[in-house]
């Protein structure tokens, strides 16, 4: 066997040992991270949740600042993505209606109108 | 002759190679992507938001069993004291009164105490479809169809309105609006009065416990004590190591306060630092123990 065939046989070797160290050894831990980056169907209960909130306080800025929370899309995608989710997954209809109220009062939403919290 | 000089260092070289590429690609070329990540690995202040939306939540469906499993994911060891505590955080860093009594409700609710009422929207039938296409196929209300099913769907006010000559289209119309009105139950009274000579604790508080109608501690029960020219507020759930239902204050000797829970009932009056005698004569500065149950 030629050196460089052997070089290449450590080469991969070592990019194999290093693979092995970063996902058996001391794999990835999901520590300090955003909402943004929770599985789909935590945040499309996260929405829900979002929504739930909104019926009691009807404050549309402070689901807006919640929904911000999962993104820098703009709140009506966010909620409608969570809305598709939850229509495929068929949620209850009690809490597709949340989402529904909830995209609806969006709709209405103009962020000039805010006021500013200290 | 210079080749056997050289060795096998030559694969340790390619071994190392071997790893700087691999790091290399996962961290500049394919660094890691944080996806699909449960809630439990949320930062710490992610997660106190988190808490407060369950709380939020929690007020609106009063569904104990989806709350408690919505926090579960959080991985806390104690649910109901994670909640009172940060009750307690949000009250001393000035949050919401709202997001402050969701959190207190809760945990109340969760430590087998008394719960919000539920607010729920009647709503006519939840109809989402329009179910008069000719091919019969349901179109959901304001989910536009886009060519791309890999595309969001988009929420158009447009497609709220009833398209003539296609039937009548289901919408959703609450018929009420919703109200938070959270009730506290019976109120709570004064069970007990007692003066606690303690030297190892020799100043003068005013020391709470409250309980529910089952004997257990309530958390987040907000105090007012008053006295001639002041007024402050405390909580019960404050110092979790002695109690979900306990709170203390304290008083300055020679002020008469009054004390009463904010939730309603029985108030105390004339209460005043009183001393204490250790077996030789010293004295010393006893706390007045005042317990709340709920009858």
């Amino acid at each position: 066997m030629s050196r460089l065939s052997k070089f290449l046989i450590a080469v991969i070797l070592g990019a194999a040992a290093g693979l092995f160290y970063g996902w058996v050894v001391n794999p990835v831990e999901y520590v300090d991270i955003a909402p943004e980056s929770l599985r789909v169907d935590y945040k499309t209960d996260y929405v829900l949740m979002v929504g739930e909130a909104y019926q009691v306080d009807h404050d549309l800025g402070q689901a807006v600042r919640r929904l911000a929370l999962l993104g820098s899309s703009a709140p009506t995608d966010i909620v409608a993505n969570a809305l598709s989710y939850a229509l495929q997954h068929e949620y209850a209809s009690q809490d597709l209606s949340l989402l529904q109220l909830l995209g609806e009062s969006l709709l209405t939403w103009n962020p000039n109108l805010e006021v500013p919290t200290p | 002759m210079s080749q056997d000089r050289r060795g096998s260092w030559y694969l340790l070289t390619g071994a190392v190679l071997g790893v700087v590429m691999g790091l290399f690609y996962s961290w500049v070329i394919s660094p890691v992507e944080y996806v699909d990540a449960p809630p439990y690995a949320l930062r710490v202040d992610f997660k106190d938001e988190y808490r407060a939306l369950v709380a939020a939540a929690y007020l609106y469906s009063n569904d104990l069993l989806r709350a408690e499993d919505r926090l579960a994911q959080l991985k806390d060891d104690e649910i109901a004291q994670s909640l009172a505590m940060q009750a307690q955080r949000a009250l001393a860093d000035g949050r919401p009164e709202g997001e402050v009594r969701a959190l207190g409700s809760l945990a109340m609710a969760l430590a087998g105490g008394i719960s919000p009422q539920a607010t729920t929207i009647a709503t006519s039938p939840i109809l989402i479809d329009t179910p008069t296409t000719p091919a019969g196929t349901s179109t959901p209300l304001l989910i536009q169809p886009t060519a791309s099913p890999s595309t969001s769907p988009q929420l158009s006010p447009s497609q709220t309105s009833t398209v003539p000559g296609q039937g009548p289209t289901n919408t959703i119309q609450p018929t009420r609006t919703a109200t938070s009105t959270p009730t506290q139950g019976a109120p709570f009274v004064l069970f007990e009065t007692e003066l606690v000579c303690n030297p190892d604790q020799t100043q003068p508080l005013i020391q709470v416990e409250v309980q529910d109608a089952a004997g257990q501690p309530v958390p987040s029960i907000e105090l007012v004590v008053a006295w001639d020219g002041g007024e402050d507020h405390f909580f019960t759930g404050l110092k979790p190591e002695l109690g979900l239902g306990y709170a203390d204050f304290l008083m300055t000797p020679e002020v008469v306060y009054s004390l009463r829970l904010s939730v309603g009932g029985q108030a105390v009056e004339d209460l005043t630092a009183a001393e204490c005698l250790t077996e030789d004569g010293n004295r010393y500065w006893g706390s007045w123990m005042l317990r709340f149950i709920q009858p």
